[in-house]
Protein backbone atom coordinates (compact mmCIF):
# COMPACT_ATOMS: atom_id res chain seq x y z
CA UNK A 1 0.00 0.00 0.00
CA UNK A 2 1.35 3.42 -1.13
CA UNK A 3 1.55 6.50 1.23
CA UNK A 4 -1.08 7.82 -0.94
CA UNK A 5 -3.48 5.38 -0.63
CA UNK A 6 -2.84 4.80 3.48
CA UNK A 7 -3.46 8.72 3.66
CA UNK A 8 -6.82 8.10 1.84
CA UNK A 9 -8.07 5.07 3.58
CA UNK A 10 -7.19 6.64 6.47
CA UNK A 11 -9.00 9.73 5.79
CA UNK A 12 -11.73 7.69 4.36
CA UNK A 13 -12.74 5.92 7.84
CA UNK A 14 -12.50 9.15 9.86
CA UNK A 15 -14.69 11.05 7.40
CA UNK A 16 -17.40 8.54 7.55
CA UNK A 17 -17.41 8.40 11.39
CA UNK A 18 -17.43 12.02 11.20
CA UNK A 19 -20.22 12.28 8.80
CA UNK A 20 -22.06 9.46 10.21
CA UNK A 21 -21.90 10.97 14.04
CA UNK A 22 -22.97 14.46 12.11
CA UNK A 23 -26.06 13.47 11.06
CA UNK A 24 -26.63 10.60 13.61
CA UNK A 25 -26.74 7.91 11.08
CA UNK A 26 -26.38 6.06 14.35
CA UNK A 27 -28.31 4.74 16.87
CA UNK A 28 -25.94 6.57 19.30
CA UNK A 29 -27.33 9.94 21.24
CA UNK A 30 -24.39 11.98 21.85
CA UNK A 31 -24.35 14.93 24.85
CA UNK A 32 -26.41 17.91 23.27
CA UNK A 33 -23.37 19.98 23.38
CA UNK A 34 -21.23 17.63 21.21
CA UNK A 35 -23.62 17.24 18.92
CA UNK A 36 -24.87 20.66 18.70
CA UNK A 37 -21.69 22.76 19.34
CA UNK A 38 -18.72 20.53 18.40
CA UNK A 39 -19.18 18.48 15.80
CA UNK A 40 -20.38 21.05 13.12
CA UNK A 41 -16.78 23.20 13.61
CA UNK A 42 -14.84 20.09 14.21
CA UNK A 43 -13.16 19.97 10.76
CA UNK A 44 -12.10 23.34 10.75
CA UNK A 45 -10.35 23.15 14.76
CA UNK A 46 -8.64 19.82 12.93
CA UNK A 47 -7.33 22.43 10.12
CA UNK A 48 -6.84 25.14 12.20
CA UNK A 49 -4.81 22.63 14.42
CA UNK A 50 -2.59 20.76 12.18
CA UNK A 51 -1.28 24.35 10.33
CA UNK A 52 -0.44 25.77 13.81
CA UNK A 53 0.84 22.31 14.77
CA UNK A 54 3.42 22.53 11.30
CA UNK A 55 4.54 26.19 11.35
CA UNK A 56 5.35 25.42 15.23
CA UNK A 57 7.17 22.66 14.21
CA UNK A 58 8.87 24.62 11.21
CA UNK A 59 9.32 27.49 13.18
CA UNK A 60 11.18 25.94 16.02
CA UNK A 61 13.55 23.46 13.99
CA UNK A 62 14.59 26.81 12.04
CA UNK A 63 15.16 28.72 15.18
CA UNK A 64 17.48 25.92 16.64
CA UNK A 65 18.80 25.30 13.37
CA UNK A 66 22.55 25.11 14.55
CA UNK A 67 24.92 27.21 12.50
CA UNK A 68 28.57 26.00 12.53
CA UNK A 69 30.95 28.61 12.05
CA UNK A 70 33.40 26.55 13.37
CA UNK A 71 33.22 23.91 10.92
CA UNK A 72 33.70 26.58 7.98
CA UNK A 73 36.94 27.92 9.56
CA UNK A 74 37.95 23.95 10.13
CA UNK A 75 37.61 23.83 5.94
CA UNK A 76 39.27 26.86 5.21
CA UNK A 77 42.12 25.94 7.44
CA UNK A 78 42.86 22.61 6.02
CA UNK A 79 41.91 24.12 2.16
CA UNK A 80 44.80 25.95 2.60
CA UNK A 81 46.90 23.11 3.99
CA UNK A 82 45.88 20.93 0.88
CA UNK A 83 46.46 23.28 -1.73
CA UNK A 84 49.91 24.09 -0.14
CA UNK A 85 50.50 20.02 0.10
CA UNK A 86 49.35 19.94 -3.76
CA UNK A 87 51.44 22.56 -4.65
CA UNK A 88 54.22 20.60 -3.33
CA UNK A 89 53.37 17.83 -5.28
CA UNK A 90 53.02 19.75 -8.84
CA UNK A 91 49.43 20.06 -8.89
CA UNK A 92 48.62 23.58 -10.75
CA UNK A 93 45.89 25.17 -8.55
CA UNK B 1 32.18 1.04 39.34
CA UNK B 2 34.49 1.22 36.07
CA UNK B 3 35.06 -2.03 36.08
CA UNK B 4 30.86 -3.02 36.02
CA UNK B 5 30.43 -0.12 33.28
CA UNK B 6 33.18 -1.48 31.20
CA UNK B 7 31.48 -4.71 31.22
CA UNK B 8 27.87 -3.69 30.10
CA UNK B 9 29.23 -1.95 26.99
CA UNK B 10 31.26 -5.20 25.95
CA UNK B 11 28.68 -7.18 26.67
CA UNK B 12 25.92 -5.12 24.44
CA UNK B 13 26.65 -4.31 21.07
CA UNK B 14 23.70 -1.40 21.12
CA UNK B 15 25.33 0.49 24.05
CA UNK B 16 28.14 0.93 21.82
CA UNK B 17 26.43 2.98 19.20
CA UNK B 18 25.34 5.52 21.81
CA UNK B 19 28.63 5.78 23.42
CA UNK B 20 30.26 6.65 20.07
CA UNK B 21 30.44 10.85 20.50
CA UNK B 22 32.13 10.20 23.60
CA UNK B 23 34.99 7.82 22.15
CA UNK B 24 36.11 10.51 19.79
CA UNK B 25 36.23 13.02 22.00
CA UNK B 26 38.40 10.49 24.50
CA UNK B 27 40.63 10.37 21.86
CA UNK B 28 41.37 14.07 21.22
CA UNK B 29 41.92 14.23 25.11
CA UNK B 30 44.28 11.24 26.35
CA UNK B 31 44.75 13.02 29.94
CA UNK B 32 41.60 12.33 30.57
CA UNK B 33 42.44 8.78 30.97
CA UNK B 34 40.52 6.57 33.16
CA UNK B 35 40.29 2.61 33.31
CA UNK B 36 37.02 3.24 32.17
CA UNK B 37 38.06 5.56 29.19
CA UNK B 38 41.21 3.14 28.12
CA UNK B 39 38.60 0.15 28.12
CA UNK B 40 36.76 2.19 25.84
CA UNK B 41 39.44 3.21 23.23
CA UNK B 42 40.76 -0.17 23.50
CA UNK B 43 37.53 -1.45 22.19
CA UNK B 44 37.46 1.66 19.40
CA UNK B 45 40.64 1.18 18.33
CA UNK B 46 40.13 -2.88 17.48
CA UNK B 47 36.73 -2.03 16.03
CA UNK B 48 38.82 0.12 13.37
CA UNK B 49 41.80 -2.28 13.30
CA UNK B 50 39.98 -5.56 12.76
CA UNK B 51 37.84 -3.60 9.82
CA UNK B 52 38.99 -5.45 6.53
CA UNK B 53 36.57 -4.01 4.46
CA UNK B 54 36.84 -2.17 1.39
CA UNK B 55 35.20 1.42 0.99
CA UNK B 56 34.77 2.98 -2.48
CA UNK B 57 34.10 6.64 -2.57
CA UNK B 58 32.11 8.05 -5.13
CA UNK B 59 32.38 11.49 -6.16
CA UNK B 60 30.38 12.69 -9.24
CA UNK B 61 31.89 15.73 -10.69
CA UNK B 62 30.74 19.32 -12.89
CA UNK B 63 33.32 22.14 -12.66
CA UNK B 64 34.74 21.02 -10.03
CA UNK B 65 38.17 21.38 -10.65
CA UNK B 66 39.22 23.70 -7.88
CA UNK B 67 37.18 21.45 -5.28
CA UNK B 68 38.65 17.58 -6.40
CA UNK B 69 41.88 17.98 -5.19
CA UNK B 70 41.23 19.29 -1.97
CA UNK B 71 38.31 16.88 -1.56
CA UNK B 72 40.77 14.24 -2.63
CA UNK B 73 43.26 15.26 0.19
CA UNK B 74 41.06 15.42 2.83
CA UNK B 75 39.49 12.00 1.89
CA UNK B 76 42.96 10.43 1.87
CA UNK B 77 44.28 11.65 4.77
CA UNK B 78 40.87 10.32 6.56
CA UNK B 79 41.44 7.40 5.51
CA UNK B 80 45.40 6.66 6.24
CA UNK B 81 44.62 7.99 9.64
CA UNK B 82 42.13 5.95 10.60
CA UNK B 83 43.55 2.56 8.46
CA UNK B 84 41.05 2.09 6.13
CA UNK B 85 41.14 0.68 3.10
CA UNK B 86 39.55 2.49 -0.09
CA UNK B 87 39.41 3.74 -3.21
CA UNK B 88 37.77 7.14 -5.14
CA UNK B 89 35.99 7.08 -8.32
CA UNK B 90 35.71 10.19 -9.86
CA UNK B 91 33.11 10.08 -12.72
CA UNK B 92 33.05 12.77 -14.23
CA UNK B 93 30.59 14.31 -17.00
CA UNK B 94 33.14 15.71 -19.00
CA UNK B 95 33.29 18.99 -17.52
CA UNK B 96 34.16 21.83 -19.87
CA UNK B 97 36.78 23.41 -17.21
CA UNK B 98 38.88 20.47 -17.44
CA UNK B 99 38.37 18.54 -13.81
CA UNK B 100 39.36 15.63 -15.54
CA UNK B 101 42.90 16.61 -16.47
CA UNK B 102 43.60 17.91 -12.53
CA UNK B 103 41.70 14.47 -11.37
CA UNK B 104 44.67 12.45 -13.42
CA UNK B 105 47.13 14.47 -11.79
CA UNK B 106 45.78 13.23 -8.58
CA UNK B 107 45.66 9.77 -9.84
CA UNK B 108 49.65 10.04 -10.37
CA UNK B 109 49.88 11.50 -7.17
CA UNK B 110 47.83 9.09 -4.85
CA UNK B 111 48.08 5.90 -7.31
CA UNK B 112 45.88 4.31 -9.95
CA UNK B 113 44.20 1.74 -7.00
CA UNK B 114 43.49 4.28 -5.05
CA UNK B 115 41.90 7.23 -7.28
CA UNK B 116 39.93 5.44 -10.43
CA UNK B 117 38.72 7.72 -13.44
CA UNK B 118 35.16 6.81 -14.63
CA UNK B 119 34.50 9.91 -17.12
CA UNK B 120 31.42 9.52 -19.04
CA UNK B 121 30.77 11.59 -22.27
CA UNK B 122 27.99 13.63 -21.03
CA UNK B 123 25.76 15.25 -18.23
CA UNK B 124 23.99 12.20 -17.50
CA UNK B 125 22.34 12.92 -14.05
CA UNK B 126 23.03 12.05 -10.74
CA UNK B 127 21.55 8.19 -10.45
CA UNK B 128 23.11 7.22 -13.66
CA UNK B 129 26.52 8.75 -12.54
CA UNK B 130 25.87 5.81 -9.15
CA UNK B 131 24.81 3.43 -11.43
CA UNK B 132 28.45 4.09 -13.82
CA UNK B 133 30.76 4.25 -10.43
CA UNK B 134 29.36 1.43 -8.44
CA UNK B 135 29.98 -0.84 -11.52
CA UNK B 136 34.12 -0.06 -11.41
CA UNK B 137 33.91 -0.35 -7.68
CA UNK B 138 35.43 -2.99 -5.88
CA UNK B 139 34.60 -2.26 -2.24
CA UNK B 140 32.29 -3.57 0.35
CA UNK B 141 30.81 -0.27 1.34
CA UNK B 142 29.87 2.86 -1.10
CA UNK B 143 29.81 5.86 -0.04
CA UNK B 144 27.96 9.04 -1.72
CA UNK B 145 28.90 12.62 -1.12
CA UNK B 146 29.29 15.90 -2.71
CA UNK B 147 32.55 16.78 -4.27
CA UNK B 148 32.31 20.67 -3.54
CA UNK B 149 33.38 20.36 0.18
CA UNK B 150 29.89 21.05 1.96
CA UNK B 151 30.45 17.34 3.09
CA UNK B 152 33.68 17.00 4.93
CA UNK B 153 35.02 13.53 5.01
CA UNK B 154 35.89 13.35 9.22
CA UNK B 155 32.45 12.05 9.57
CA UNK B 156 33.40 8.98 7.44
CA UNK B 157 34.88 7.30 10.31
CA UNK B 158 32.16 8.04 12.50
CA UNK B 159 29.96 6.54 10.08
CA UNK B 160 31.72 3.46 9.78
CA UNK B 161 31.76 2.90 12.93
CA UNK B 162 28.20 3.02 13.37
CA UNK B 163 27.89 1.01 10.66
CA UNK B 164 29.39 -1.66 12.48
CA UNK B 165 28.56 -1.59 15.56
CA UNK B 166 24.77 -2.05 14.74
CA UNK B 167 25.39 -3.86 11.35
CA UNK B 168 23.31 -1.58 9.24
CA UNK B 169 22.60 -1.05 5.96
CA UNK B 170 22.54 2.41 5.28
CA UNK B 171 24.03 5.14 7.29
CA UNK B 172 22.52 8.87 6.43
CA UNK B 173 24.35 11.82 7.49
CA UNK B 174 22.39 14.44 9.16
CA UNK B 175 22.24 18.13 9.24
CA UNK B 176 19.28 18.03 11.44
CA UNK B 177 19.55 16.19 14.81
CA UNK B 178 22.72 16.50 17.04
CA UNK B 179 25.51 17.74 16.67
CA UNK B 180 24.31 18.58 13.41
CA UNK B 181 23.87 22.07 11.43
CA UNK B 182 25.23 24.22 8.59
CA UNK B 183 27.08 27.17 7.44
CA UNK B 184 26.39 29.86 5.20
CA UNK B 185 22.56 28.89 4.87
CA UNK B 186 20.48 32.92 5.04
CA UNK B 187 17.31 32.52 7.30
CA UNK B 188 15.23 32.17 3.84
CA UNK B 189 17.14 29.01 3.22
CA UNK B 190 16.47 27.99 6.56
CA UNK B 191 12.76 28.03 6.35
CA UNK B 192 12.63 26.29 2.71
CA UNK B 193 15.16 23.54 3.71
CA UNK B 194 13.16 22.82 7.02
CA UNK B 195 9.67 23.35 5.38
CA UNK B 196 10.34 20.84 2.59
CA UNK B 197 11.79 18.01 5.16
CA UNK B 198 8.43 18.75 7.36
CA UNK B 199 6.15 18.47 4.57
CA UNK B 200 8.15 15.31 3.45
CA UNK B 201 7.94 13.65 6.30
CA UNK B 202 4.39 14.39 7.23
CA UNK B 203 3.52 12.88 3.66
CA UNK B 204 6.32 10.01 3.83
CA UNK B 205 6.99 9.23 6.96
CA UNK B 206 10.42 7.83 6.43
CA UNK B 207 11.95 7.61 9.80
CA UNK B 208 14.91 9.58 8.72
CA UNK B 209 15.42 13.24 10.15
CA UNK B 210 17.73 14.57 7.22
CA UNK B 211 16.04 13.17 3.95
CA UNK B 212 17.47 15.41 1.23
CA UNK B 213 21.08 15.01 2.59
CA UNK B 214 23.36 13.42 -0.07
CA UNK B 215 26.21 12.01 2.46
CA UNK B 216 26.01 8.33 3.45
CA UNK B 217 27.65 5.07 3.56
CA UNK B 218 26.20 2.06 1.47
CA UNK B 219 26.43 -1.65 1.85
CA UNK B 220 27.51 -2.12 -1.94
CA UNK B 221 24.41 -4.42 -3.03
CA UNK B 222 22.12 -2.23 -0.84
CA UNK B 223 22.83 0.73 -3.31
CA UNK B 224 22.67 -1.35 -6.17
CA UNK B 225 19.53 -2.55 -5.50
CA UNK B 226 18.01 0.82 -4.07
CA UNK B 227 18.91 2.63 -7.52
CA UNK B 228 17.44 -0.02 -9.46
CA UNK B 229 14.18 0.91 -7.81
CA UNK B 230 14.43 4.54 -7.87
CA UNK B 231 12.47 6.56 -10.57
CA UNK B 232 13.31 10.54 -8.85
CA UNK B 233 15.87 12.71 -10.06
CA UNK B 234 18.15 15.21 -8.70
CA UNK B 235 17.01 16.00 -5.01
CA UNK B 236 14.27 13.98 -4.74
CA UNK B 237 16.72 11.22 -5.76
CA UNK B 238 18.05 10.93 -2.55
CA UNK B 239 14.35 11.15 -0.51
CA UNK B 240 13.29 7.90 -2.69
CA UNK B 241 16.75 5.88 -1.88
CA UNK B 242 15.90 7.12 2.19
CA UNK B 243 12.03 6.10 1.16
CA UNK B 244 12.74 2.55 -0.75
CA UNK B 245 15.49 1.70 1.54
CA UNK B 246 12.52 1.74 4.55
CA UNK B 247 10.04 0.10 2.69
CA UNK B 248 12.59 -2.99 1.53
CA UNK B 249 13.29 -2.95 5.27
CA UNK B 250 17.00 -2.05 5.28
CA UNK B 251 18.28 -0.88 8.32
CA UNK B 252 19.26 2.87 8.44
CA UNK B 253 21.66 4.57 10.95
CA UNK B 254 21.99 8.76 11.54
CA UNK B 255 25.30 10.42 12.33
CA UNK B 256 24.97 13.96 12.71
CA UNK B 257 27.08 15.87 10.23
CA UNK B 258 27.83 19.56 9.20
CA UNK B 259 27.14 20.93 6.33
CA UNK B 260 29.30 24.12 4.67
CA UNK B 261 27.59 25.80 1.60
CA UNK B 262 30.15 25.68 -1.69
CA UNK B 263 33.42 27.85 -0.94
CA UNK B 264 33.59 27.42 -4.64
CA UNK B 265 31.71 27.70 -7.42
CA UNK B 266 27.38 28.64 -6.86
CA UNK B 267 24.98 26.71 -4.82
CA UNK B 268 22.18 25.94 -6.86
CA UNK B 269 18.33 26.93 -5.12
CA UNK B 270 15.66 28.79 -6.72
CA UNK B 271 11.55 29.20 -7.39
CA UNK B 272 12.51 26.15 -9.94
CA UNK B 273 14.07 23.75 -7.13
CA UNK B 274 11.23 24.54 -5.01
CA UNK B 275 8.50 23.70 -7.87
CA UNK B 276 10.42 20.47 -8.88
CA UNK B 277 10.87 19.35 -5.11
CA UNK B 278 6.93 19.58 -4.86
CA UNK B 279 6.39 17.76 -7.72
CA UNK B 280 8.80 15.13 -6.76
CA UNK B 281 7.20 14.65 -3.34
CA UNK B 282 3.82 14.32 -4.74
CA UNK B 283 4.76 11.53 -7.22
CA UNK B 284 6.83 9.35 -4.14
CA UNK B 285 3.41 9.93 -2.31
CA UNK B 286 1.30 8.19 -5.02
CA UNK B 287 3.97 5.75 -5.74
CA UNK B 288 5.80 4.41 -2.71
Amino acid sequence: MTRATEAATAIGILGTIYLALLFQWLPITLPPTIQEFILPVLPWWVLVTFGAYSLGNIGYHVMTFRDCPEAYDELQVQISQAQNDLRSKGIGL
Amino acid sequence: MAHLASFSFTSSPSNSASSLSPLLQSHQQPHLSSPLQDTLINIDNSATMTNSYKYSVLLPTYNERENLPVIVWLLTKTFQENNINYEIIVIDDNSPDGTLVVAEQLQKIYGEDRILLRPRAGKLGLGTAYVHGIQHATGDFIFIMDADMSHHPKFMPEMIRLQQAKNLDVVTGTRYAGNGGVYGWDLRRKVISRGANFLASVLLRPGVSDLTGSFRLYRKEVLSRLIESCISKGYVFQMEMMVRARQFNFTIGEVPITFVDRVFGDSKMGAMEIVSYAQGLWKLFVAV
